[in-house]
């Protein structure tokens, strides 16, 4: 009965999201969702190493970077058609990801995130520096893969692909936290030492979570430059995108699939309602921290599990969590 | 030649500044293992507040110090106490950088409602002079703050090293537990120890407002750099900082005279990346980084 | 099971919210025609962020012009209405502001954003809405390579071309007089670098040798050892492709290191009130390209000038000046087409008459290319006597003093 219902509401979300595009009644709302979309995929993504593992990267940013780069350059300097491109760039993105997470794994919790941090930082000045490649400050034009679709009909095609990618990555996290892969990785976050004395490769378990992980946030990158078509170095390399998808997860609850999907849902709204409400002056910088200081204070878990205890008995929360994971 | 010696001169002006810029970051993190994303933040809060006392009484910025270096302190005994402190412990590290990035994005954002995004700027007379030595110049309002840098850092480790609260915050860096348990009170001296950590950043601010503009967003330009200072010098270990930060300062200077900027910046990265493959516990410190 | 809930929740909730009518894509094509009611005109501006200061200059200057119009009656009879969004300095915020303007508050008329790196974001917004784009501050040459249709940048002059009269002063001196060697420092920035290498081209290619030339990113914080390479190289003239920050620490620190060129030449720091308080007596005879000129005595310039002052209580700036131009221009060509509706036809016809007319504004009578490119060219101002006067082209009507050179040493 209770697995009824949710497959019930499973299939209801998913025949939402499908008639999303065609009930929207303008192209603004379309374009919102397609972001919104493209951060629940960022943010799932994220939460592959996030969530598992606990160890928290501030600089997913610069895979997101190097994957829609990746992707405007092979097509407009190596000629590539644009799926190839995708994949080709998403790939080497990965393998980067796993050469610099034998370097960052090594350390953990607090270095770990200065070490994300310098990853964007890094990242930005190469690209930004490499002008005679990447065309430097004066940003990369990535051609329309669609070039016979007007805008409204290119936000369409988006908003499938990025749900595609969101579905695949949902899937993957679902797929992972079944395994005694993701068992593994559950145990390097209650821990780590213990987790490696029971026989569990913890250096190999990390450096594929991160590369798997990477890999989603550069396929999303790359979606991002075919639809977006403008790429700036400051704009894709920065720490504030790779905050937003830590942001998301937290708020959804990074121990549940749903989570980040669900703070995607809230945050990217609630960021155009502040900016709309409080515009002109820069309150609402302080209102989004106001907001990260609450949620990391009084909902560390995020909302999943605390709407969890408010429904249920507190003694059931923890086997739902698993149930729900 | 003389190129070069100019460089290692400035290197080591601004490397001096850069040590008392990031000696806050290796006190929160020697006593709470939380790295503050806000420090830099602060930083500028600290040059906009001696701003306004500067450009209302006309004295000298840092004459501002007695007011901002109290208040700091104030406020970083409250920052723990009132929020760190309230973190669960199993997930520190992670919890109080989101929880610092979030307090960063407040000050940004109250900054630049009450000063708005325009830039501001404490010249003195002195800004613009150098002493001669030579064929190498040193700037008068680097050698202020390279001064002021190495007083307050002495003066940081002779409170370390002789007062009862620096053996108290030594003992409760190295284990806690132990130090609970021979009766000092952690809690409290973690609060004081963050209390100082920002005080740092008070006579940072002002010694930064002498020597740049500044505007609420240009916090994140020393986010990135800070934290591979602390890294380098190894986690938690203020002389280790101290000791990275000059010798960053001097290579990137010597970097920016002979190659670019680009590179200079990226050297910073580059030394972040190569102590974590070959000692990740930093140059100089103990072995916190690997642990936390 | 519950987190499921919430998930599905949600987004029930948020599409619930948002789903009025069926059929997005086809109707935002055929957007409708309300003949009375105001006239709005969207505006995605950076308030927030890197570039909020000369963003909010640039709204001081649309304001200024919708305030005016609006005492004149409005703009054929209906009264202005400016609605602005916040784009935090973001890419995707720009490209959603002007999606949501056009689409959502189905504004009449757009006006640009502030700076190069979002006015292409934005005006592939506006141009796949066959919107007419007329904006106030994307300089840079890429701007214009883009193929767009409908943009117009309302100042003189694109980057490259801001120090024209100055490289035409320098090459015609005497050439005892003139300067032998040029060091330039430019900050990683379409529009810094366009101004800078603008000069740097047309000075090398009249055989001023250049002896530095240095780009940093905008991470760098630490400007003296640049200066001490341009030290070094004891070059006869300095230029800086600047913003503030760095315009105030290169100064600050080609003192300190005692490099004295016989001309210095800085781009937007220098136009900046806050400049000469920052750098202390070290403004005297810098010059800088300006579009703008409070002496100018081009027609409209006094009323802007006292009108701003009024309003705001400080001196105008040359962003609002711009933001101003923009009204200005639109204004126009609104009065000649007779229409100001969000159609394709309407603003075609507007696109249409800016490319073959010639505007009168407050920087002067200005004209474009096929590409949008304006075809005049930018003023220079020096620090004279601790004043602003402009000292290029001679001759002209905005001039108010010779230029100086060489420079007093700092």
């Amino acid at each position: 009965m209770r697995n009824a219902s949710r497959y019930a509401l499973l299939a209801a979300g998913v025949a939402l999201a499908l008639a999303y595009p065609w009930i929207v009644p303008n192209l603004y709302l379309l374009y919102a969702g397609v972001l919104t979309l493209m951060y629940a995929a960022t943010a799932t993504s994220w939460n592959i190493l996030g969530g598992f593992t606990g160890y928290v990267s501030l600089g997913h940013s610069a895979f997101f970077g190097l994957g829609a780069y990746g992707t405007g350059l092979l097509m407009t300097r190596a000629g590539w058609s644009w799926i190839p491109s995708l994949i080709g760039s998403a790939l080497v993105v990965a393998l980067f990801a796993a050469l610099v997470g034998v370097a960052a794994v090594r350390v953990r919790g607090a270095s770990f995130v200065i070490v994300s941090i310098a990853l964007v930082s890094m990242t930005n000045l190469l690209v930004q520096g490499w002008r005679s490649l990447t065309g430097g400050s004066t940003g990369l034009r990535v051609p329309s893969p669609f070039p016979d679709l007007n805008r409204g009909q290119s936000h369409f095609a988006f908003f499938y692909l990025f749900l595609g990618l969101l579905a695949l990555v949902m899937l993957t996290w679902w797929f992972i936290s079944r395994s005694r892969y993701g068992a593994g990785l559950r145990a390097i976050r209650e821990d780590e030492d213990k987790a490696e004395s029971l026989g569990v490769p913890t250096a190999a378990f990390k450096v594929t979570a991160y590369a798997l992980s990477a890999l989603f946030v550069a396929l999303a990158g790359g979606l991002y430059a075919l639809w977006f078509r403008s790429l700036d170095p400051i704009f894709v390399f920065s720490i504030l995108i790779g905050s937003y998808m830590v942001l998301m997860s937290l708020l959804g609850g990074v121990r549940h699939l749903f989570g980040p999907l669900l703070g995607a849902l809230i945050v990217a709204p609630a960021g155009e309602y502040f900016l709309v409400a409080l515009g002109e002056t820069q309150v609402h910088l302080a209102a989004a921290g106001l907001l990260l200081v609450l949620v990391v204070l009084f909902m560390p878990e995020g909302i999943i599990p605390a709407a969890a205890r408010l429904v249920s008995r507190p003694q059931q929360a923890s086997i739902r969590e698993e149930a729900a994971g | 030649m003389t190129l070069l010696l100019q460089g290692l001169a400035l290197g080591v002006l601004t490397g001096g500044l850069y040590a008392l810029l990031a000696s806050g970051l290796s006190l929160y993190f020697g006593v709470m293992r939380v790295v503050m994303v806000a420090h830099p933040a602060f930083l500028f809060l600290a040059a906009y507040l001696t701003y306004t006392l500067h450009t209302a009484s006309g004295l000298d910025p840092l004459l501002a110090l007695p007011v901002t270096v109290p208040l700091f302190f104030a406020l970083g005994v409250a920052v723990q106490r009132l929020l760190v402190a309230r973190l669960a412990p199993e997930n520190l590290p992670m919890m109080s950088v989101l929880l610092t990035f979030g307090l960063a994005l407040v000050i940004e954002g109250l900054l630049g409602t009450v000063y708005t995004g325009s830039y501001k700027s404490v010249s003195m007379d002195y800004a613009t002079r150098s002493l001669t030595l030579g064929a190498v110049r040193l700037p008068y309002d680097r050698i202020v703050a390279f001064a002021v840098a190495a007083l307050t850092l002495a003066a940081l480790f002779t409170i370390l090293l002789k007062s009862r609260f620096g053996r108290a915050l030594r003992a409760t860096i190295q284990h806690r537990e132990a130090a609970r348990l021979v009766g000092i009170r952690t809690e409290r001296v973690t609060g004081y120890g963050f209390g100082v950590g920002l005080a740092t950043a008070a006579v940072g601010g002002s010694v930064l407002a002498l020597i740049t503009p500044f505007f609420p967003a240009a916090h994140w330009a020393w986010i990135g750099k800070l934290m591979a200072i602390i890294v380098v010098g190894g986690l938690g270990s203020v002389l280790g900082a101290a000791l990275a930060a000059v010798m960053l300062g001097v290579i990137e200077s010597l970097v920016l005279v002979t190659v670019d900027a680009t590179w200079a910046t990226m050297m910073f990265y580059v030394f972040l990346f190569l102590t974590l493959i070959a000692r990740p516990q930093g140059f100089f410190g103990g072995r916190l980084a690997q642990r936390f | 099971m519950v987190s499921f809930r919430n998930g599905v929740a949600a987004l029930a909730l948020t599409s619930l919210a948002i789903s009025a009518c069926g059929g997005a894509a086809q109707e935002a094509a055929a957007p409708s025609a309300t003949a009375a009611g105001p006239v709005k005109i969207g505006i995605s501006l950076p308030l927030t962020g890197d570039f909020s200061e000369p963003g909010k200059g640039i709204q001081e200057g649309y304001q200024v012009w919708a305030d005016m119009v609006n005492a004149k009656g409005g703009l054929l009879g209906r009264k202005v209405e400016l609605i602005f969004r916040d784009d935090a300095s973001d890419p995707n915020k720009v490209s959603s502001d002007y999606e949501s303007l056009i689409s959502q508050d189905k504004v009449n008329l757009v006006f640009g954003p502030f700076s190069s790196r979002l006015v292409i974001p934005a005006a592939q917004v506006a141009e796949s809405y066959d919107m007419l784009f007329v904006e106030p501050a994307g300089a840079a040459k890429e701007v214009f390579e883009q193929g767009f249709e409908r943009l117009f940048y309302a100042a003189p002059a694109i980057a490259s071309d801001h120090y024209n009269y100055l490289a035409e002063y320098l090459l015609a001196l005497p050439a005892d007089k003139r300067p032998r060697t040029a060091a330039y420092a430019s900050l990683d920035d379409p529009f810094a670098m366009g101004t800078a290498y603008g000069l740097r081209d047309k000075l090398a290619a009249g055989g001023i040798k250049t002896v530095v030339d240095e780009v940093y990113p905008p991470e760098t914080t630490d400007f003296a050892p640049i200066a001490a390479k341009i030290a070094a190289a004891k070059p006869d003239l300095v230029v800086g492709g600047t913003q503030f920050e760095d315009s105030v620490g290169l100064v600050r620190a080609l003192q300190e290191l005692g490099s004295q060129p016989r001309m210095a030449a800085f781009s937007t720091g220098p136009t900046l009130a806050e400049f000469p308080a920052a750098v202390k007596g070290a403004a005297e005879h810098i010059v800088s390209p300006v579009g703008w000129a409070v002496s100018s005595g081009f027609p409209g310039n006094d009323a802007f000038v006292k009108r701003y002052k009024e309003m705001f209580k400080t001196d105008a700036n040359e962003d609002a000046a711009n933001g101003f131009t923009v009204g200005q221009i639109v204004e126009a060509a609104v009065n000649a087409v007779k229409c100001v509706e969000q159609t394709k036809e309407c603003q075609t016809k507007l696109a249409d008459h800016i490319r073959q007319g010639s505007f009168e504004t407050i920087v002067g009578p200005l004209s474009f290319d096929d590409k949008g490119r304006p075809e005049q060219a930018h003023m220079i101002q020096q620090y004279i006597d601790g004043k602003v006067e402009i000292v290029l082209p001679e001759g002209s009507k905005a001039q108010t003093a010779k230029l100086v050179y060489p420079k007093k040493e700092w």
